[in-house]
């Protein structure tokens, strides 16, 4: 179908007057998709706050700058494939380096970007 | 050696002294060996004789005292009133001018006099008397003020006033004459006081109390007259020049302290009295628009206290009738169209805001009464309402509680202005700028802002999706301010996030193309849907052509190699493209919506077959509610006179579509210009894009009010979370603090919010008092 669709394009580019081989022919599509984190749950179980959004923290610090906030409150997937908010984790492992959710031993798995 | 020269003795030396003050007191010209000689005399007496000091004294008072009756008979002589006031004051000025040099050589009485009396009196009054210049408060300055006072003061007091008053009288009915005459009267009543406490006590209790009370008297008299002559607002001119006139001839004729006592009392005779007059006017004048009239009004009724509330409740009344009344008589058309209706409020709020400033000199609480009726006017719901149900768990019982309309239709505005419309072109850019700040002014008044919001928010999502802002830069200004008239700050930084994505999307479009040359086509938005989507778990099906479906994978695949931990959802709902129609006219762009396209692209392998919509539905795999609009959009699109698809049977709403209704493509399509048909050309079939997949308005609001549950709880808690403890009363008042920009909070809402917190034990009632709710951690 693409290489169709890519003989439709020349076709109508190189000479406007010749008739396309079908009735209806695609000039330029606008796809709309939506990103969100891969992950289980909707919320950070540490800040209560959608992982979507920044975490308590930066929403409190950064309220100025809605640029950083985006870059700086990522999410982090430890191994037992439980997420939170970078900055949430990082804090609570100091206290305890166990997942909260599982209690397993808490090691990064990714982090997101 | 003392003895012998034996004469020191007061009664020696009087003799010689009392001619000396004699001239003294009647002004004659004494020379300077007989002024210093007294000066001398005095000095050796007070040193030398013991009781020489009070001898000295008593001598004095009676020879002053003796002067003053001679004055005082030359006073008496000239009986009727000017010649009355004229000689006194002579008198008067003769005689005070003097009581500053007089009292020059008895200096030594002071001391002598104080040692025996040992009394520092007058120390004291030194220190404390502001006038110190040294001769002020000396005995024999006090001596010779008081005898006045007794001997004649009180005497001709009555009569002085009397003439004095006559005279003010005189003038205010218009004659001239020399005003030197009260204020020499005035001043002897300052002067004559010895009481060193209250320099103005004889004045006050005299001549001011006397001047208040012809004041009064008189105006009390006039003032009647004038209504009764010349009606209210001629009475009000009348009153005005009085009182500016009464306080100019106040500041000639009267000590500086007593103006506020004069203004009182003219505003209490000239206002006071005639207050329920003066306030009926009010309304009236208000109604007609008579703003110096009103003005005047405003300056008279500000001078008494609580005056001017009655005014506030008439202008209040009367914006709210007039705007209600404006918008009831053009209920057609503004329910109808956004732009009429913001621009016949905005006429409103100028009219009455000129109105305000002009008459009221923009007066804190006239601007108060104005602001209160415009909020009346814009959350009015008797044109048209916007209905939500008032309860989310009484699904079935459909209760709602009506709100105005006005922040959709201000939203609504807002996007005629952003986006390019026939509207946004004929205007320059700061006319843009202009409207858009008045829609924030009214946005201000409204109570439900978070209709607005979403609104807003809505049309905001399209005008970047479809890439028609008229202004990029003004959009991005418009965000700033929203956040600066305080809309809440995650609404407002979700607005500049997607203004953010856009760019990033772009950026991201341009490496896909790069990377593969081939999709010049395509165009890829990728966005947050933490910041785009209210419902994140929305989606519609659809089976795309297959030219679409083929890049899917393409870009998810490209995707990932740009971010990681990141998922993609696809919003065919939202996405669009143009493609190209070619038929037996000619050849034609349709602009047109992903689900338009999989419906078309469906005749693409048989163009001139009939299809029925059952046969469309397993094609395209589109939600029944979905087929139905997408199809109505191309067998019945508003502004074409040529169809782009024909469909038999006819029916005349979209959801009378059966299963066996035939469809077909139009091949006699074309574009009609001037009642000729176009071989070329380009049309957009896309509309209003669609955010949400097909739901009933009743759902929609029933979101918002879903939303306003969730936000008084968070308020709730954050308060008492603070708080800890608090009563009904404090916390409903921080919650509607707190909510204000987004909505009101009703009392039924709240009510049902905090037992549902205390229910789920986030709150309690305190044991001994019910109003009181404690938080529980």
């Amino acid at each position: 179908m693409h290489f169709l669709g890519m003989d439709d394009e020349d076709k109508s580019s190189d000479n406007e007057q010749s008739k396309p081989d079908k009735m209806f022919t695609l000039k330029r599509w606008n796809s709309v998709a939506m990103w969100s984190w891969d992950c289980s749950t909707d919320t950070c179980a540490i800040c209560r706050v959608q992982v979507m959004d920044a975490c308590l923290r930066c929403q409190a610090e950064s309220k100025k700058d809605a640029t950083n906030k985006d870059v700086t409150c990522v999410v982090c997937w430890g191994e037992c494939n439980h997420s939170f908010h970078h900055c949430c984790i990082s804090l609570w492992v100091k206290q305890s380096n166990r997942c909260p959710l599982c209690q397993q031993e808490w090691s990064i798995q990714r982090l997101s970007s | 050696m003392l003895k012998i020269r034996g004469q020191l003795h007061f009664e020696e030396k009087w003799p010689s002294m009392e001619p000396v003050v004699l001239k003294l007191l009647v002004q004659d010209h004494i020379d300077n060996n007989e002024w210093q000689d007294l000066f001398y005399m005095v000095h050796s007496v007070c040193l030398w004789d013991e009781k020489g000091a009070h001898k000295i004294r008593d001598s004095l008072e009676d020879l002053i005292i003796k002067f003053i009756k001679q004055a005082q008979k030359r006073v008496l002589v000239a009986g009727e009133e000017q010649a009355l006031l004229k000689a006194y004051i002579i008198e008067w000025r003769k005689f005070f001018t003097q009581s500053s040099y007089l009292p020059l050589p008895f200096r030594q009485l002071e001391t002598s006099l104080q040692t025996k009396s040992s009394s520092s009196s007058s120390h004291i009054n030194n220190n404390t008397s502001k006038k110190s210049s040294s001769s002020d408060d000396t005995v024999v300055r006090k001596l010779m003020l008081d005898s006045w006072n007794q001997s004649i003061f009180m005497n001709v007091k009555d009569r002085l006033q009397d003439s004095a008053m006559k005279l003010i009288q005189a003038e205010r009915n218009g004659e001239a004459f020399d005003s030197q005459l009260v204020i020499g009267v005035r001043e002897s009543y300052v002067n004559l006081c010895s009481n060193s406490e209250d320099k103005l006590e004889i004045y006050r209790e005299n001549f001011e109390a006397a001047y208040l009370q012809a004041t009064a008297d008189f105006y009390r008299l006039k003032g009647n007259e004038q209504l009764q002559e010349n009606g209210v607002q001629s009475f009000m001119k009348y009153a005005d020049a009085k009182l500016r006139e009464e306080e100019a001839r106040a500041a000639r004729y009267l000590e500086p302290v007593s103006a506020t006592g004069l203004s009182e009392c003219c505003v209490r005779v000239l206002i006071g009295d005639h207050l329920p007059t003066l306030i009926a006017e009010c309304r009236p004048l208000i109604e007609a628009g008579e703003t110096e009239r009103l003005n005047l009004m405003f300056r008279l009724l500000d001078r008494v206290s609580g005056g001017v509330d009655p005014m506030l409740n008439d202008l209040e009344n009367h914006i709210v009738s007039a705007g209600l009344s404006d918008m009831v008589a053009s209920a057609d058309v503004i329910t109808q169209d956004s732009e009429k209706y913001v621009e016949r409020l905005l006429d409103l709020f100028r009219r009455f805001s000129k109105l305000v400033l002009d008459a009221f000199n923009d007066d804190p609480r006239f601007l108060t009464a104005r602001d209160k009726a415009f909020k009346t006017v814009v959350n009015d719901t008797t044109v048209f309402k916007l209905e939500l149900p008032t309860n989310t768990t009484a699904r079935g019982t459909k209760i709602t509680t009506p709100e105005s309309k006005c922040p959709e239709l201000l939203a609504n505005y807002c996007d005629m202005l952003l986006r390019r419309t026939p509207l946004s072109k004929r205007l320059t850019s700061d006319q843009i700028e202009v409207r858009l700040r008045d829609v924030l002014l009214v946005l201000k008044y409204v109570c439900n802002k978070d209709v607005f919001m979403r609104y807003h928010k809505a049309h905001l999502t399209r005008r970047l999706i479809l890439d028609s802002s008229a202004d990029s830069e003004k959009e991005e200004d418009m965000v700033e301010w929203l956040r600066e008239i305080g809309m809440p700050a995650d609404y407002v930084n979700k607005l500049a996030r997607m203004f953010q994505d856009i760019k990033v999307s772009e950026d991201l479009n341009a490496q896909f193309r790069s990377q593969t040359t081939r999709h010049d086509a395509i165009n890829i938005k990728i966005l947050n849907a933490g910041a785009w989507a209210a419902r994140s778990t929305e989606r519609v099906s659809v089976s795309l052509p297959l030219e679409l479906e083929d890049f899917i994978p393409e870009i998810e695949e490209f995707y990932k190699t740009k971010h990681s931990g990141r998922k993609l959802q696809w919003y065919h709902h939202m996405s669009n493209g143009t493609i190209t129609f070619a038929n037996n006219v000619g050849r034609f762009d349709l602009d047109v919506t992903t689900f338009q396209m999989a419906v078309l692209f469906a005749w693409n392998q048989r163009p001139n077959d009939r299809i029925s919509y059952e046969n469309l539905r397993l094609a395209t795999e589109l939600p029944d509610p979905e087929l139905r609009r997408t199809l109505w959009s191309l067998v019945a699109f508003p502004k074409l006179k040529r169809q782009l698809l024909l469909f038999d049977p006819i029916v005349q709403v979209p959801k009378d579509f059966d299963e066996n209704t035939v469809f077909w493509i139009n091949q006699e399509f074309s574009l009609v210009k001037n009642g000729k048909p176009q071989k070329r050309g380009k049309i957009n079939l896309i509309g209003r894009l669609q955010l949400s997949t097909e739901r009933s308005q009743q759902e929609d609001n029933q979101s918002i009010v879903q939303l306003r549950i969730l936000r008084t709880q968070e308020a709730i808690i954050k308060i008492m979370k603070m708080r800890k403890r608090m009563t009904n009363a404090a916390l409903q008042a921080e919650l509607i603090e707190i909510l204000k920009n987004m909505f009101l909070p009703s009392k039924k809402m709240i009510k049902e919010q905090l037992e549902w917190l205390i229910e789920q034990k986030y709150l309690a009632r305190d044991d001994s008092d019910i109003n009181v709710f404690t938080y529980m951690a």
